[in-house]
């Protein structure tokens, strides 16, 4: 059952959102680049910019409907809003700040409530300091403290994580999803960082140009993106062209630099290509199959899909190498220099001697060849 | 110092504090509402709020006469029910310093205003505060340095306001004769010791105001 079901249109001179999405339990992430929309997204959905046309529904209450005229303010809306950059008030107290949205309870509930939040999110000893005397980490926690005292419906969080450096970045990320599962609540988060994106969403929504591309849980977009475009957006790699042999609901058959490449059907997006018409796919670089020159037997029931080329170009990662091939198969290369990108950890670079041995055969597993349905 | 400059100390000091608390009560929304509203007419106040900042003191205090005075647009109707005239009283001079210093005020204060990150007043609305309540307690309060500032400045305009007080107050001795005006009679008159000592203490009274001005600077918190 969804929760959250949003459907707005806004235009301003040289932008205009126009999205449609839902969402159910759990974290739904916003994904996309730039001015994407997402941001203005958020704030429809707290009632800080009217849409022009369109319906907002959070828990069966209507929280904005053109058609019926109904535009519920931001301060009846139950909506906790963490800020990109916070937006702590500077002249208030951690207590303070995380008190404000209380000022018409009861005042030993308040305190009460206060004490539970500032508990929960580790900063009673910080209670009495102010926004500039703490660490970026603190305040991101003041930030979600002051929006989920007020116990709201609903939690939209703005890029939480892009204020602060790499290594804290990755720590927190995982503290505010232990937070957010502990909480249990319906949030929307804005991300443009992939990692982020898959670690706190549990249904992720991609934009691009103010219009969504794809709406999926994070487990089906992770391997069936909608379209060449989202593969795009969420930087996948060895995004490739080939041209269609033979489809059938479970197989697709096709040819992509004079090799004929086997694909599953997306068991989703079930979808029948005519024969010659071209196909988008991508290959993920860990999932191409170094095969061993001393130990595997090359047979065409273990080895799909095989290959052969040489490097000519690789760069170490530290923890694993990125090597880019090169096909034997003559004519220009699919990726300017190379055909595909792999990737090997660094322990199988060593055993393998790859610095020593350049030409290699390699094999695909037909189910990491991803068949993108045409747009 | 003679009786007549001390009562025109006592009513210079008298007129700016007021035309100062008038200058907070009517600039201080205007200048929010400038800052932070988009409405009709908007750059027509704007320009008429600022418009005394360019105009020679005397020509503004034309047109308060044209409003104000016995025969004003406004004056007129006012005479007819009470049969009292704002115009030559001390609260001629008030109305006068307070136009006068108004754009000083306004221009001050809007800066302060937009300065205030909208992220904070978003967020307090997302919290439950009405617009009002969200100047009143976040707002505002950020921008303080920046509206004690305008404050002062308003305050040191008031106190050395002439031309436009001239025309509408007169220079009534002991009643609308503030330290400028008096000042100019002293000199007319050859009384060049009272002069003297009222140029002393103005003089004085604005360097007071300008370390006030200077110690506000930017604002810290």
């Amino acid at each position: 059952m969804s929760r959250l079901e949003i459907g707005v249109r806004k235009s301003w001179p040289g932008f205009t959102l126009d999205v449609e999405w839902q969402a159910g339990d759990g974290v739904a992430v916003l994904f996309g680049p730039s001015g994407s929309g997402k941001t203005l997204t958020l704030q429809c959905l707290a009632g800080l910019v009217r849409p022009d046309a369109g319906r907002i529904v959070v828990d069966g209450q209507v929280l904005f409907d053109a058609a019926a005229a109904i535009d519920v303010p931001p301060q009846r809306r139950r909506v906790g809003y963490v800020f990109q950059g916070y937006a702590l008030f500077p002249h208030l107290t951690v207590r303070q700040n995380v008190g404000f949205g209380l000022r018409d309870r009861a005042r030993a509930e308040r305190r009460r409530r206060v004490a539970d939040v500032l508990g929960r999110l580790s900063l009673e000893t910080h209670a009495d300091r102010y926004p500039r005397e703490l660490s970026g980490g603190q305040r991101q926690r003041v930030a979600l403290g002051r929006a989920l005292a007020t116990d709201p419906a609903l939690l939209l969080l703005d890029e939480p994580l892009s204020a602060l450096d790499l290594p804290l970045r990755q720590a927190l990320r995982d503290e505010l999803r232990t937070i957010l599962a502990g909480w249990g609540m319906l949030a929307v988060l804005v991300t443009h960082d992939l990692t982020e994106a898959y670690r706190l969403g549990d249904r992720i929504v991609v934009y691009e140009e103010g219009r969504v591309i794809q709406a999926a849980p994070r487990s089906e977009l992770l391997w069936q993106p909608s379209s060449g475009n989202v593969a795009r957006i969420m930087g996948l790699r060895n995004l490739l062209q080939g041209v269609v042999l033979k489809a059938t609901p479970e197989r697709i058959q096709f040819r992509w630099r004079g090799q004929t490449l086997e694909a599953v059907n997306s068991p989703t997006h079930s979808y029948l290509p005519a024969p010659e018409s071209p196909l988008g796919f991508f290959i993920r670089p860990e999932y191409v199959r170094l095969i061993r020159k001393d130990r595997d037997r090359v047979d065409s029931a273990h080895h799909m899909n095989l290959m052969s080329g040489t490097i000519v170009h690789e760069v170490d990662f530290g923890a694993t190498w990125t090597l880019h091939f090169r096909l034997d198969e003559p004519g220009s290369p699919a990726q300017g220099e190379y055909d595909l990108e792999v990737e090997v950890p660094r322990l199988v670079y060593e055993i393998l001697e790859i610095d020593r041995d350049r030409h290699w055969r390699f094999s695909l597993h037909r189910g990491s060849i991803h068949v993108l349905p045409s747009a | 110092m003679s009786p007549d400059s001390i009562s025109a100390l006592r009513l210079s000091l008298q007129v700016a504090v007021a035309a100062t608390a008038l200058n907070a009560l009517v600039g201080i929304p205007i200048a929010y509402l400038l800052a932070r509203r988009r409405f009709w007419g908007k750059s027509a106040v704007d320009l008429l709020v600022t418009l005394p900042l360019i105009l020679p003191p005397t020509v503004v205090g034309y047109y308060l006469i044209v409003l104000l005075g016995r025969r004003g647009v406004l004056g007129a109707p006012l005479y007819e029910l009470t049969g009292w005239t704002v115009a030559f009283t001390w609260y001629a001079a008030v109305i006068a310093a307070t136009v006068m210093a108004l754009p000083l005020l306004v221009r001050t204060v809007r800066a302060a205003i937009e300065s205030v990150d909208r992220d904070l007043e978003r967020a307090a609305y997302t919290l439950g505060r009405s617009e009002l309540r969200t100047a009143l307690e976040v707002t505002l309060p950020l921008a303080r340095n920046g509206i004690l500032a305008g404050l002062v400045l308003a305050f040191a305009r008031a106190l050395g306001e002439f031309g436009a007080t001239l025309m509408l107050a007169g220079n009534i001795p002991g009643r609308t004769a503030t330290v400028p005006l008096s000042i100019y009679t002293a000199v007319q008159t050859g009384e060049s010791g009272e002069a003297l000592g009222l140029v002393a203490v103005l003089t004085l009274l604005s360097c007071l105001v300008l370390v006030a001005a200077n110690q506000l600077g930017p604002r810290t918190v």
